[in-house]
């Protein structure tokens, strides 16, 4: 694979680039330069600059890499001897709109409507971009960030005005429906939010002129991590993100964590005293499901408001793609523990809006990093789909996913469906496959397209168990039989789908 | 672009997903040539923002297990994560081990707040000030932690809810003064000792912080417009939206609050009504008291000094008070609309008893005043129905037989002769019956020819006239016999044969004659006393029926008055 040539990167439009050498004195936030990163050089662009003890440290931005690698580097490690990008101050704020658009809108119209509809959409898209990089662009970075006012989302969603257009070209019905909806609360928030997004472009490039540094733009300061360092339970973690976190944390060196209550404290000795009196020993909620390995607590956002705000806090810390724009309200916060004498410790969560308007059973899920790599994820998906089941309801995880998210949705995906398909079965359709295991069609579809096991053999479509898939799940179950398997065992899931009014849903009344 | 082109293809020939396919291994089906099988793999929608999607280690990982899913070998391959490591912090004595696990599912519903206790918490500086005052103190009195950080938390909370706008208009820091006079339950006693030198501690630590809130706080909104800029302001409430959306509700809910407004100053209102009565109440109290007292004091002079007479001021006369109340409670009712008769029926019940002695007869005299007013209300009802109508169905009245046999406890031969009003009913009233007798006498003269049994004839002797005896039949049925209906006959068969054609005739009773009329005032009255007389009413009622069954004498219409005009006392019984 080679990201650069099928990616649709502003760099490919002819957008010329001043370039130049550099020094020490001259760097400024915006620039792009080479950097050492693992022993290689990378292009990163400098997001922010400060002064600490007496020498200047550099918080940059990789190139392709993920923002969780973001990080401040003493001068030393940028490479001088090569040419350095600058931001042209007249081309600073198209070359930023530009960036944002092939950022946030492909894939607000991806994620909606792309997959029935892949090619025209994508031609469109492909379009859109190319053609009229500047036309399109509403968002500025950090603006990308603000969510439909009017949804309960808890993804990032962006007002994208493409939208409309590819809807049209969409068939699916439930994309239909979707973007109905979408279209009508994004212009209802819109209509409310809009100067903003409206004429975001022109006022606030004269907003950023006029108030002098980037820095001192506060959507700047949220693409820099805010945290250094947190405590927490057994563990020390590197934050991956910008949480909001109260600002005074930002010089801390460490924020602790209370593993129970979620409560933070920039001092320890604070921590300490809190510890002396915080009683709580399990998330403040429910325990639906109990097994031998894991526990799961049903935390309602409205009853349990303190501790979810703790969580979203938290979590934030490590989802580049959630907002904590608007308050838990609307959210259940389901809650995977594994137990000793401590009591409960958390290991990782999902929400769920109490009711998805586009039918999606997980809004944000993360297991955190102290316990990743050990299968919780699977755990967690695996709990979410069981709960689908118990509501008969078809179920997909809110869009955008991270990184992590599809990676672990993938495996799911094809563990699930390739278990189904391995059982004997001579013929499967992909509606039942996904009534079995609470899928969408479109997931389904996807996940056997994705593992090249939908065919066209003898004119007509089969379904075909790969050698390679089959080899990969034979390898698994070995696996699984010397370390065990984890799994979610439905008879243990104590647990009937709440009801709420449709004003406790959304307005907490 | 190969990739799409294959994608397309498989949207062309349409998948149906309801369609059952076969399920087949790989050497079931043609093999791809080689080089085609990464390419057959359509590119599928991954759900992950455009920018992120290129990204380097996600293409890796993604490649890597596209790979494997076409048979390659590849080295399972991770997205590097910042760094998580085992801390140094003292786990064991931080988190102790005191868990114990329920046999069932815990269920709870405390919130943070109730499990935390104080919320503010010690920092290092204040352990350093805490110490040295204490080292000031005596060491009778030390202060504890938890005492130190009860009242900084006052301090706190205090100067939240005084300059809840701090942030924004930076006002200085409160005095001690502004704070002492807030002192309340939330701050223990034994805390308070300790207030006055915790206070410069905690005014310096809020100097160093421009007086924000020493605990570190989350930015809510502010409603000011940096809001939409500041990535830190989060959690905003959704509410605000909900009035833009729905403007019809928004109308009902208004009217809702302000009927509640109304109601509850209504009822506010009441109170001090109310109130002010208890305080009129109380004053009257001490008032009639001091009479009583001054009376008292007269009364003793007057027997010390010998002076008669005059006793009159003694007792309280009774107009004097009674108008009274009667202003007060119109007061009060108009008022308090729809307020009922509740405080008048209070009133003068108080008024009573404080400034007359009532006596009983006065009392019995009122309530036989009022049960004779609703009598009279109901004949004067009565007659008004009846106007314009002819009762053709009258009936003398049934008289009250039980008197007269317990009084002869069942003799076989009680003569009694009807409808003679018993012997407690007045001389006038006889005399009355009389003349009736006589006037319809005349009618019946005129008009038909009819048996006459119902009085005594004043041309039969006595032996002859017609003599009644009531007995109680089997089953407890009353049964009327009757004694010279007719003169002596010297054909006992015929008079036989009369009687059962008389008694058994449908047409005779209607032509039959009564001298009394059941609705004539005089009568009801009769009835209705006979009604509340004692608690026999039931028994009456009941015999009365039994006669009109048993006996074809009283059989038709007996149209009991007593079901209507039962005056309120009796109806209970
Ligand atoms: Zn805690």
């Amino acid at each position: 694979m080679a990201p650069r040539e099928s990616s649709h990167e502003p760099t490919s439009t002819p957008d010329p680039v001043e370039k130049g050498f550099a020094t020490l004195a001259t760097l400024r936030i915006g620039v792009k330069a080479f950097v050492e990163k693992d022993g290689e050089k990378r292009k990163a662009e400098i997001l922010s600059i400060q002064t600490r003890r007496g020498k200047p440290t550099f918080y940059v931005h990789y190139e392709e890499f993920n923002k969780r690698l973001d990080e401040w580097i003493p001068a030393e490690r940028i490479d001088l001897s090569r040419e350095v990008e600058w931001p042209a101050p007249e081309k600073l704020e198209k070359k930023k709109a530009a960036s944002t658009v092939s950022k946030s809108q492909p894939s607000k119209a991806e994620t909606s409507k792309v997959p029935k509809n892949l090619k025209r959409a994508r031609s469109k898209l492909d379009r859109e971009i190319s053609a009229t990089p500047e036309a399109t662009s509403t968002n500025l970075p950090g603006k990308a960030a603000r969510p439909s006012k009017a949804s309960g989302k808890e993804n990032k969603e962006h007002i994208a005005l493409v939208s409309t257009e590819v809807t049209d070209d969409s068939t699916p019905k439930a994309d239909d429906e979707e973007m109905d909806l979408v279209d009508v609360q994004d212009a209802a928030a819109a209509a409310k939010a809009a100067p903003p997004e409206i004429y975001s472009r022109e006022d606030e490039i004269e907003k950023l002129r006029t108030s002098g540094s980037m820095t001192q733009n506060q959507t700047e300061i949220s693409r820099v991590r805010n945290l250094d360092r947190v405590q927490m339970g057994q563990f020390e973690i590197e934050p991956w993100y910008f949480s909001p976190y109260p600002v005074d944390f930002t010089d801390a060196e460490m924020v602790y964590i209370c593993e129970f209550c979620l409560g933070y404290f920039g001092d320890v000795t604070q921590f300490e005293r809190h510890r002396t009196k915080c009683t709580l020993l399990h998330p403040p909620g429910n325990e639906i499901y109990r097994d031998d390995y894991v526990s799961f607590f049903e935390i309602d956002g409205r009853r349990q408001r303190t501790w979810c705000r703790n969580l979203c806090l938290l979590s934030k810390l490590f989802l580049d793609h959630k907002t904590l724009y608007y308050d838990v309200d609307p959210f259940l916060f389901y809650c995977m523990c594994t137990r000793d004498e401590h009591g409960f410790h958390l290991v990782g969560y999902f929400s769920k809006e109490k009711e998805s308007a586009e039918g999606y059973n997980v809004a944000c899920i993360l297991t955190l990093p102290q316990y990743q790599r050990k299968g919780f994820g699977k755990l967690l998906i695996a709990f979410s789909y069981e709960l689908s089941k118990r509501e008969g309801k078809l179920g997909s995880p809110e869009k955008p996913l991270s990184d992590l998210g599809l990676l672990g949705y993938r495996a799911y995906w094809q563990e699930t469906i390739v278990d189904i398909l391995m059982d004997g079965r001579t013929e499967a359709n992909v509606e039942d496959l996904g009534a079995m295991t609470a899928m969408t069609t479109t997931d389904v579809l996807h996940t056997l397209q994705n593992l090249n096991m939908l065919r066209y053999s003898k004119n007509q479509h089969v379904i075909v168990l790969t050698d390679a898939v089959v080899e990969q799940r034979e390898r698994q179950k070995a696996k699984e039989k010397i370390k065990g398997r984890r799994i979610i065992d439905p008879d243990r899931l104590q647990w009937k789908p709440p009801v709420f009014t449709a004003s406790s849903r959304t307005w907490n009344w | 672009m190969t990739q799409r082109v294959t994608g397309q293809r498989f949207r062309q020939r349409k998948l149906s997903t309801k369609q059952n396919l076969p399920v087949l291994r790989e050497n079931e089906v043609e093999k791809l040539p080689d080089d085609d099988a990464q390419r057959h793999i359509p590119k599928v929608e991954t759900g992950v923002e455009k920018g992120e999607e290129i990204e380097h280690h996600l293409q890796a990982v993604i490649s890597a297990s596209q790979a494997a899913a076409t048979g390659g070998k590849v080295a399972q391959l991770y997205i590097p994560t910042p760094e998580a490591v085992a801390s140094s912090l003292q786990y064991e004595q931080l988190y102790p081990r005191h868990f114990a696990q329920p046999a069932t599912y815990i269920r709870f519903s405390s919130t943070v707040e109730d499990c935390v206790g104080c919320p503010y918490c010690m920092t290092s500086d204040d352990m350093l000030f805490l110490k040295e005052m204490n080292q000031r103190k005596g060491r009778t009195i030390q202060c504890t932690e938890d005492e130190f950080e009860e009242v900084m938390n006052f301090f706190e909370e205090t100067a939240q809810t005084k300059q809840p706008y701090a942030a924004v208009d930076n006002p200085p820091v409160l005095s001690y003064e502004e704070i002492e006079t807030e002192f309340d339950e939330a701050i223990s006693e034994s805390s308070r000792r300790f207030a006055k030198d915790i206070y410069e501690h905690w005014k310096n630590q809020r100097l160093l912080t421009s007086n924000r809130s020493l605990m570190p706080t989350l930015k809510f909104e502010t409603n000011l417009e940096t809001d939409d800029s500041d990535p830190y302001v989060c959690f905003r409430r959704r509410e605000v939206r909900q009035v833009r959306k729905t403007r019809g509700r928004d109308a009902q809910v208004t009217e809702k609050l302000k009927k509640l407004r109304k109601e509850l100053e209504e009822a506010r209102y009441l109170m001090s009504r109310v109130k002010v009565r208890e305080v009129m109440a109380r004053d009257q109290l001490a008032i009639d008291r001091q009479i009583f007292e001054q009376r008292a004091t007269v009364k003793e002079a007057k027997r010390k000094l010998g002076i008669k007479g005059d006793d009159e001021d003694l007792i309280n006369q009774k107009p004097a008070p009674k108008p009274k109340p009667k202003v007060d409670s119109t007061a009060v009712q108009r008022g308090i609309p729809g307020m009922g008769p509740k405080p008048q029926l209070t009133r003068p019940d108080g008024r009573l008893l404080d400034s007359d002695l009532v006596s009983l007869q006065e009392q019995l005299a009122k309530k036989e005043e009022a049960i004779n007013g609703f009598i009279e209300e109901n004949l004067a009802k009565h007659q008004k129905w009846n106007q314009g109508w002819e009762d053709l169905t009258w009936r003398p009245i049934t008289p009250p037989l039980e008197q007269a046999a317990s009084r002869s406890t069942f003799r076989p031969v009680t003569c009694q002769q009807l409808p003679t009003p018993p012997a407690s009913v007045s001389s006038e009233n006889s005399g009355d019956n009389l003349n009736a007798d006589q006037d319809m006498n005349k009618v019946e003269k005129q008009n038909r020819v009819v048996v006459r049994y119902a009085s005594p004839p004043d041309d039969v002797p006595y032996p002859d006239q017609r003599r009644y005896r009531r007995r109680k039949g089997r089953g407890g049925r009353i049964m009327v016999d009757r004694r010279g209906v007719k003169r002596p006959c010297l054909e006992p068969i015929d008079e036989r044969v009369l009687d059962r054609h008389k008694y058994s005739g449908d047409s005779s009773e209607d032509e039959q004659l009564y001298f009394v009329d059941p609705y004539d005032n005089l009568h009801i009255k009769y009835r209705m006393m006979i009604d509340r007389q004692g608690e026999k009413a039931q028994g009456i009622a009941q015999t009365r029926r039994s006669i009109g069954d048993s006996n074809h004498l009283h059989q038709n219409h007996n149209r009991s008055a007593s079901g209507h005009l039962l005056p309120p006392s009796n109806a209970a019984g």
